[in-house]
């Protein structure tokens, strides 16, 4: 040690000192203003670029519908909520700096997302660890709720919840569907995703222990368009239908890639491909779709989401998760009727509404909203649509039993 | 892109253009303590009088600097005896004329889009503006200074150390600011102004000042930059959002700097890289205590992080070995085919079309939080009275990880290896005929670098808490190049400064998001169009890349003589 | 039986579709060692450059057979070759050709750059208007998809959805075309480089630029000419993969350009009849190991494994290719 080092030792701490010192700002003096009410933000964590763009604009949309007609009415009184919509990109990294960024905020006391499961694994602990609520539209991953070993449950996480049904409800529907219009020969292919893999699993199980055989199990990879490999193989096992776990963009060139190799038989799959885009990416006359809830027309919270949707006069549709979107927003706002009553600020209010969300219960645009001891979905109302004449046709609404 | 003004024209009236030019840089002043914008929303307000706000000082700095070289001059050469020579006093105007106008430019236009319209600026915007042009203008007429000469300057030890501690100081400074700006025009704003004052500084010898006191203080240099990037939490005030970013930042250029090896240091183009990095994330994630661990073996972390290392290294023997002997092209498309390989046979190890490793497409979730020696990286702890959280803790840790990799790359560059993998980059067929071991050596950098990747693989899995496979996709590859291409390849600070910029950027402008891989691919073209050896250049890239260019050469043999001149007292100096 | 013939067929199909792209890679590696790297995505501007030919021409549907694929399909796949010609010509003026003598790190990433570049080009401004400004820029083309998901290409009578049945075997008339016009352009190909004063000019230059040069040759014609040849038939294979899968993306280049590479690579880089031979291989074994091979690995997931082990395989024991390249590595 010579004096050279003593020297630099004390220049670095006087640097330091001095940027230290910097870092103060100007006081911004354009927080809320003291006019009475309290400001309780509502997070948004979805995809608002990349190709599930979409679907994620749609979600934000929805839940800032919720927040308008919240504030609207009054729900909660002396209270302001606000929304702060982040983009995870569809991928986990900016996911976490999204949940991140929202944990940091002490006004944000609930969170509606993400779409992806993969992003809800990363974002799931961030916002676990502030004891924030978080509602899912479209997680369909089990393990989100149920742990590692679905055999012997275990909620991993206390505040996360979600609104749509998981892959085991929608896949012995779709067996139980099936089974019922006389087809006992089924070949199922999926795309190894979560979903896919989840669905295809669930259907197996219960098309089996109903009687049916399954003739052939095959997989793609999601990115694929080539399927004739595939297509050959299970049309040599002569099934009678094919059941299909994935989302549109690969279910509909799969159908017709299906139907032109001379495999004329209908192709089922889970709400994933329950859109208009999958007919137009050649799905067939005969295809099948399950989605959770009654159809639209026969519900009326869902048609006055509907008209609300359009009345608001967003750019973009509300896609396959709005109406998810719109009641998971609904859900926390029917906590926070309960424990921001009496709450000083947002923060202090968090845990109270994680409480508070699992015994809400009320009819949404999707059905009957509500959670199990597991943050899972109680509805199991599912409709079975089918392709008529270039449009999905609801076919059959029934409750799995 | 010289201005085409007569030397006669300007000589003639450089002193009206003197005059002109102080005036506009006293507008500039001034306009610092008007308000630039009608209401608070834009920027960081910049709606009151005689009250600026921070942006605006940084501003006024610039405009400052405008107003002491062009006034200072008029003092007569006499007077400022050697420090006439010094410094290059017209063109630093000029350029620092040009760094304010466009700051006020970049401020301007943010404010118009963030408030809707033109309208909203306020008087002092305007005046900003006309200043700035005013002092282009009129800097445009002055004579061209003869180059700076401060690195000539011979200081005293004490004086260079204090210069690296500022230097630091600034980067710190810059870094906890701009990074706590949340505000998409702001963060322009500044990032303007930092990118003037480079440029301005550059003008005035200050880095080649720098590099000598750099080159002459190593260890005080090392040593100081390590603290300051030490310090950078206590700046944010236990801010989790910035930390965040300042942890990926650094797995990010962790990597990248694993890649420079390969890529920067022997020429070899490997796009598949990011496979590595996913390698040993996968293998810390197996090994790990999750609950969806896969197998059943969960050693403490040190040994994690050699085994991830030594698989990833194990990959890239695997897929060096054959391929390393054809030339570098099928090298590229391998090590590309080789990441799609990883990615789908991560993707198929889910039970169903194979053993069950990864979970498929779903990963393994649920990776708890390193804990070493007692110290628990997921729980908050106080230091020094101030909250230091989780991201903060594996931001140190990954600062350990860097600063061996930097070590590892820096000692291997001055090695007897690394001279050989700068001949194998030149000339491959002259380094064999010479007796380097050329097959040998690009196989120890190939899975050198990928055991570099592994382990900061192993660091990012507990970092993420779950590991997917798209996470581990092409465009993360090209991403990882692009910092290498984009900072300089072969250099650390370049690499440093590249994945600073292609993480900072996309996190600070999201509105900009969708475009984001556009500018992306067009920056690639253009960088090496015009400038492949990147931001940072390495003195003999630099040459490899321009070869035909006769100046460049005497340049950089010039630089060379000045940098010898200082350490060779013969050559005449000025004294400070 | 009819299962290994019915897979010959889906593999020489897929083969015919990466040959077609193979041969771009090929041209232009064997005349300036350059690999393209954006060539695949220059497969994708075909195929979109046939969909706007198509929606241009009012999306004619149900025309009858004969004016469908005597007048129909031409011009889509014109359309497609000049779309694709033009983007090749320009990425190779504007990006390949200032590297040009630079150390071979430079144009390559150049290429992956070029890449990004044109796939995001169309997933961005696929069917707009960007010069007009507005608060919701770009602004769509009424009556344009935007190609941020699959697009359907449109069915030419005739073709789509037909099928042909050999006792058993179903052969699909999209993977008759593809074949028909990989048989068409092979023999066109040999024509060209073999008889005319362009192809000749062509092989001269690839086996000695500098005494080419000397003996009046213009160079930088030449490898424009290389890259426009590439772009065509990459053009040709875009309609086709249109036609046989129904849609297309901007993604579709990526996975279609490293499996056509491949083929040059596994034929014998350089090498015109080697990328047409690997090329068919490599269709081939791809579909004959989602047949063949027991067990879980034969799952077609792995199918894009195998064609990737299958080029590691082929630069461990022949790296000349099947056919053995027709340039020395002058490395």
């Amino acid at each position: 040690m010579n004096k050279r080092t003593f020297k630099l030792a004390g220049v670095a701490i006087l640097a330091s000192t001095l940027a230290l010192a910097g870092c103060g700002a100007r006081t911004d003096a354009g927080t809320g203003g003291a006019t009475g009410t309290k400001v309780a933000k509502i997070g948004v964590i979805v995809p608002l670029s990349g190709g599930l763009s979409a679907m994620g604009l749609g979600i934000k949309n929805s839940v800032d519908l919720a927040i308008k007609q919240a504030n609207a009415s009054n729900a909660i009184p002396g209270w302001k909520l606000e929304l702060a919509a982040e983009d995870d990109a569809a991928t986990p990294d900016v996911g976490k700096n999204a949940a991140t960024k929202l944990a940091s905020d002490d006004a944000v006391i609930g969170v509606v997302g993400t779409l992806n499961s993969s992003v809800a694994q990363v974002v799931t602990p961030v916002l676990s660890s502030a004891n924030i609520v978080q509602v899912s539209p479209a997680n369909t991953n089990p393990s989100l709720t149920k742990g590692a070993d679905l055999t012997n449950p275990k909620r991993p996480y206390a505040n996360y919840f979600r609104v749509c049904t998981t892959d085991a409800v929608q896949g012995p529907f779709a067996a139980q569907y099936l089974l019922g219009a006389g087809i006992k020969k089924v070949a199922t292919i999926h795309d190894k995703k979560s979903y896919g893999q989840g669905l295809v699993e669930n259907f197996a199980a219960a098309f089996k222990a109903g009687g049916g055989e399954v003739v052939a199990a095959e997989t793609i990879n999601p990115d694929d368009s080539d399927f004739s490999a595939v297509i050959s193989k299970v049309k040599a096992a002569g099934p009678d239908a094919v059941y299909y776990g994935g989302e549109y963009p690969q279910a509909g060139p799969l159908s017709k890639q299906m139907k032109a190799a001379g495999l004329k038989v209908a192709l089922m799959g889970g709400d994933g491909i329950f859109d208009a885009n999958f007919i137009k990416l050649g799905g067939t006359a005969g295809d099948l779709a399950t989605s959770v809830g009654a159809p639209v027309e026969t519900l009326d919270s869902a048609k006055a989401f509907v008209e609300a949707y359009k009345a608001a006069g967003f750019a973009e549709g509300y896609s396959a998760y709005g109406a998810y979107g719109y009641d998971a927003a609904n859900s926390i706002i029917a906590a926070l009727k309960t424990s921001l009553a009496s709450a000083a600020d947002a923060k202090s209010a968090r845990s109270a509404t994680v409480t508070a969300i699992s015994a809400v219960s009320f009819e949404g645009a999707t059905g009957k909203v509500g959670f199990d001891e597991f943050g899972d979905a109680v509805s199991r109302v599912l409709t079975v649509y089918k392709v008529t004449d270039g449009e999905w046709k609801a076919e059959k609404t029934g409750e799995l039993k | 892109m010289r201005a085409i003004i007569p030397d006669a024209l300007k000589l003639q009236l450089r002193y009206p253009a003197r005059a002109v030019g102080i005036l506009g840089a006293l507008a500039m002043a001034a306009a610092v303590f008007m308000p630039w914008a009608y209401g608070p929303g834009a920027l960081d307000n910049m709606t009151l009088w005689a009250s600026p706000s921070p942006l605006q000082l940084f501003f006024g700095v610039l405009a400052l600097l405008v107003l002491a070289l062009l006034a200072i001059p008029l003092v007569g050469k006499p007077k400022l005896g050697r420090w006439a020579h010094i410094l290059a006093w017209n063109t630093s105007a000029k350029t620092s004329a040009i760094s304010a106008l466009a700051m006020a430019g970049v401020a301007a236009i943010a404010i118009a889009i963030e408030l809707g319209g033109v309208v909203n600026l306020d008087p002092g915007a305007w005046v900003a503006l006309v200043g700035g042009v005013l002092a282009v203008t009129a800097t445009l007429f002055l004579p061209d200074s003869p180059p700076p000469s401060l690195e000539r300057v011979k200081s005293a030890k004490w004086l260079q150390i204090t210069g690296i501690a500022l230097g630091m100081a600034a980067v710190l400074f810059g870094a906890a600011y701009g990074l706590g700006l949340s505000d998409a025009g702001a963060f322009l704003t500044f990032a303007a102004f930092l990118v003037g004052l480079v440029l301005i500084l550059r003008q005035f010898g200050v880095f080649d000042w720098l590099s000598i006191a750099a080159a002459n203080n190593r260890q005080v240099l090392v040593l100081s930059a390590f603290t300051v990037a030490f310090a950078f939490p206590f700046t944010q005030d236990g801010s989790d959002a910035t930390m965040s970013v300042a942890a990926q930042v650094l797995i990010f250029a962790a990597t990248a700097l694993g890649l420079n090896i390969v890529v920067g240091l022997v020429g070899l183009l490997d796009l598949g890289y990011i496979a590595f990095l996913g390698a040993g994330a996968f293998t810390a994630a197996v090994l790990s205590e999750s609950a969806f661990a896969t197998i059943d073996f969960h050693p403490p972390f040190v040994i994690t992080v050699l085994i991830s290392g030594a698989v990833a290294s194990l990959l890239g023997l695997v897929i060096g070995a054959p391929t390393l002997r054809v030339s570098g092209d099928y090298l590229a498309i391998v090590t590309l085919a080789f990441g799609e390989i990883f990615r789908i046979t991560m993707n198929n190890l889910d039970g169903n079309d194979g053993p069950n490793l990864t979970h498929g497409s779903n990963g393994i979730p649920g990776i708890p939080d390193l804990s070493l020696l007692g110290f628990d990286f997921g729980q908050p702890h106080v230091i020094l009275g101030i909250d230091i959280g989780r991201f903060a803790n594996y931001y140190w840790l990954m600062l350990l990880v860097m600063g061996l990799i930097i070590v590892v790359f820096t000692n291997l560059n001055h090695s007897r290896i690394g001279r050989g993998w700068v001949a194998i980059r030149e000339d491959e067929l002259a380094a064999e005929a010479m007796g380097v071991n050329t097959f040998a050596l690009k196989l120890l950098a190939f899975s050198g670098g990928a055991f570099l990747a592994g382990v900061a693989g192993a660091v990012k899995a507990h970092y993420d808490v779950s590991v997917t496979p798209d996470q581990y996709v092409f465009l993360e590859s090209a991403f990882l190049l692009a910092a290498v291409v984009l900072g300089g390849m072969g250099t650390v600070a370049g690499v440093l400064i590249g994945a600073t910029i292609l993480k900072l950027l996309p996190e600070k402008l999201r509105f900009f998001s969708d475009y984001r891989l556009l500018l992306f691919g067009l920056l690639m073209v253009v960088m090496m169009r015009f400038r492949p050896e990147g931001i940072v250049a390495d003195e003999r890239r630099q040459l490899e890349f321009h070869d035909d260019s006769e100046e460049l050469a005497d340049e950089v043999e010039e630089e060379l003589i000045a940098h010898h001149a200082h350490l060779n007292p013969d050559r005449e100096v000025f004294e400070l | 039986m009819e299962l290994f013939f019915q897979q010959l067929i889906n593999g020489l199909s897929l083969g015919a579709l990466y040959a077609l792209i193979a041969v771009g890679y090929t041209v232009v590696y064997g005349i300036v060692q350059l690999i393209n790297f954006a060539h695949g995505e220059i497969f994708m501007i075909g195929a979109f450059g046939a969909f706007a030919t198509w929606t241009v021409m009012g999306r004619p549907a149900d025309w009858p057979a004969t004016t469908a694929l005597l007048v129909l399909l031409p011009l889509m796949m014109i359309g497609g070759m000049v779309a694709a010609i033009a983007v090749a010509v320009a990425t190779e003026r504007f990006a390949y050709r200032p590297l040009r003598g630079a150390p071979r790190l430079a144009p390559l990433i150049s290429a992956i750059g070029v890449s990004v570049f044109l796939q995001e080009l169309i997933r961005l401004f696929f069917g707009t208007n960007p010069f007009i400004p507005s608060s919701s820029w770009p602004v769509r083309i009424p009556g344009w998809p935007d190609a941020k998901s699959a697009v359907p290409f449109p069915s030419v009578t005739g073709i789509s959805g037909e099928i042909i049945s050999i006792g058993g075997v179903t052969i699909q008339m999209p993977a008759v075309f593809t074949l028909g016009a990989l048989a068409i352009c092979t023999v066109f190909l040999w024509y060209f480089v073999n008889r005319t004063k362009t192809g000749r000019a062509m092989v001269a230059t690839s086996q000695d630029p500098d005494t080419a040069r000397l003996m009046g040759i213009n160079v930088d014609r030449v490898i424009v000419s290389a890259f426009a040849v590439g772009a065509a038939l990459a053009a040709i294979a875009g309609v086709a993969h249109g036609l046989r899968y129904g849609n297309i993306d901007f993604r579709m280049g990526f996975l279609a350009g490293l499996k056509a590479f491949t083929a040059a690579v596994l034929g014998g880089i350089g090498n015109i009849n080697g990328a047409v031979v690997g090329g068919l291989v490599l269709g081939v074994a791809e579909a004959m190991a989602t047949t063949f091979i027991p067990g879980q690995f034969g799952s077609s997931a792995w199918k894009d494994v195998w064609a990737f082990v299958l080029l590691i395989m082929v630069l461990v024991f022949r790296p000349q290719g099947l056919l053995g390249a027709k340039v020395v590595d002058r490395a």
